[in-house]
């Protein structure tokens, strides 16, 4: 089952070709990888599926419903985490998850805070200030957010980047986890081609706007003749657009 | 609980199935809830800020104290109705003003916490999330006009409710003027990127000299005084100065501030439509992220 299915989309910004034309869907319970160099199309690509961006043409669908014309119906079931984004840092990390559960519409948002900050083992961060918290526990709150409204797609922009090993490894096997058991739909971008391997079902390369690739890591690195991802990786940003 | 990469371990139970979570996104009740979570986040906000607090109450006090000072000493010389009239003006341009502030404000507070994509990726609607900051405006106006009214009592013996009912409409129709300015400014903002932000403080002081806050609007010349009428708080204030004069309440003119306050909401909530389109074709919403 489609869960996303973005056909041709483009943006130009002024004389620059942001994104040229891609098209891309996300089933149930996959988890897909969207990869490319820096200025690749990837953020806008992201803004795009999030309505943040409004695409030049395209199509952006969402569970069934257009995105343009269904927006609320399609963000309650949708939700993004960015290590970029920050959070209101004076409030209390309790606060900033209460406010985010009723601005997505939930019934009970106390308890399903509760399970969010169990699920994430938050619970000694839930006192203390935003500002107050490392870049690495931010993330982790970043996460939390995104996870309260339970939401069938979720949008992952470097979910990582902040985090150290550790971290990084346990918040990994969460969100595989919360693909795996609850069949929700990941699309992350990251530039770990290790993290990218061990997570995504399926991966797209986009490359000056377009996808230039798609299939798992292993069809990749057989596509294009390599050992691994990152070599993938390294031949699509120096020979630009490669299509496979 | 474990957490492992092969996501063997035990789950906790919030991966169930979360039909039931939420309320339908369009029906009353999530609607409801969706302002409610940005008037409690802004609450909290506050709460949280020591400063911010101490805010609501020292602008307004140093100028009901500078104002006041300067109304006794006019009295002293024998100006009459001086005291009346000029804290009168001053208690209700803080309602205008704070209006207009505590609104934009809320909006650039989303903006400095690198906040607002995340608001703008929830089913907030952008009348939910305005409604949530005109909501939380009022907590602070209602705590700022309290404290000014109770000194301007205690230190001059103005009582504001000499006003008497007319302060009800006179309040209402400024803060709603108050508001529309806001959504201008956060239009601008969003049209014109972060530099805009001056606005939010001083697109309500253009008004100003042409609401004839502390004089008649008589004084203007004829030009001025005919944009001034097209001005919502220019009724307000003539009304308040008729009131304090021992007349009745010009309810014709409130009628009409009424119907202008009308307009500019409607001007308002379009410019904002509009910008907030144009934001998401140039990508300017995204790069308030960056």
């Amino acid at each position: 089952m489609k869960i996303l299915e973005a056909t041709s989309l483009a943006k130009r910004f002024g004389p620059v070709q942001a994104v040229a034309d891609v098209s891309l869907t996300v089933r149930q319970g996959e988890i897909a990888g969207l990869l490319g160099p820096n200025g690749a199309g990837k953020s806008t690509t992201l803004h795009m599926l999030l309505g943040l961006v409004t695409p030049d043409s395209g199509t952006i669908r969402m569970f069934g419903l257009d995105l343009a014309r269904h927006r609320t119906e399609v963000l309650s079931q949708v939700n993004f985490s960015a290590s970029y984004l920050g959070l209101p840092g004076v409030l209390h990390v309790r606060e900033v998850l209460d406010s985010f559960a009723r601005m997505y519409g939930l019934r009970q948002p106390r308890e399903r805070v509760d399970e969010i900050v169990e699920l994430l083992e938050i619970g000694p961060l839930l006192r203390r200030k935003v500002i107050e918290l490392s870049s690495g526990q931010q993330t982790r709150i970043q996460l939390a957010k995104a996870l309260l409204n339970d939401p069938r797609l979720l949008i992952l922009d470097e979910p990582t980047a902040a985090l150290d090993p550790d971290a990084g490894d346990r918040i990994r096997g969460l969100l595989v986890r919360v693909a795996r058991e609850s069949g929700k739909a990941l699309l992350i971008t990251s530039h770990n081609m290790r993290e990218v391997e061990r997570m995504c079902d399926r991966i797209h390369f986009i490359s000056g706007g377009r996808i230039v690739a798609t299939g798992t890591a292993a069809e990749l690195a057989s596509d294009f003749g390599v050992e691994d991802l990152e070599e993938v990786f390294l031949k699509v940003a120096r020979q630009g657009s490669i299509h496979i | 609980m474990t957490v492992s990469t092969n996501g063997s371990a035990e789950f906790a139970p919030s991966l169930r199935a979360g039909t039931a979570l939420a309320f339908p996104p369009l029906s009353f009740a999530a609607r409801r809830r969706r302002v409610t979570g940005v008037v409690l986040r802004d609450l909290a906000a506050l709460r949280r800020s020591p400063v911010r607090v101490f805010e609501i109450i020292f602008w307004p006090v140093v100028e009901l104290v500078v104002w006041g000072y300067v109304t006794l000493f006019l009295e002293s010389q024998k100006v009459p109705f001086v005291v009346s009239m000029l804290l009168g003006a001053v208690l209700l341009w803080q309602v205008l003003h704070r209006a207009s502030n505590e609104v934009a404000i809320g909006f650039l507070e989303d903006i400095w916490s690198r906040n607002l994509l995340n608001m703008h990726v929830t089913p907030v609607t952008p009348p939910e999330y305005m409604t949530g900051l005109v909501l939380f405006s009022l907590t602070k106006i209602a705590a700022g006009i309290t404290a000014m009214a109770l000194l301007a009592y205690v230190i001059y013996g103005f009582g504001l409710l000499t006003v008497g009912i007319g302060l009800v409409p006179f309040m209402a129709l400024l803060m709603i003027m108050g508001w529309a300015l806001a959504f201008v400014a956060i239009s601008c903002v969003l049209r014109f990127g972060e530099g805009a932000q001056v606005l939010a403080w001083s697109l309500v002081f253009v008004f100003q000299p042409l609401a004839g806050v502390f004089y008649p609007v008589s004084v203007l010349p004829q030009p001025l005084q005919y944009i001034a009428a097209f001005v919502p708080a220019t009724h307000v204030f003539e009304g308040m100065r008729a009131v304090l004069n021992g007349g009745a309440i010009p309810w014709d003119r409130m009628a009409f501030a009424g119907v202008l306050d009308v307009v500019y909401v409607a001007l308002a909530l379009w410019l904002y439509a509009v910008t907030l389109r144009h934001a998401r074709a140039k990508g300017r919403l995204s790069r308030f992220g960056e």
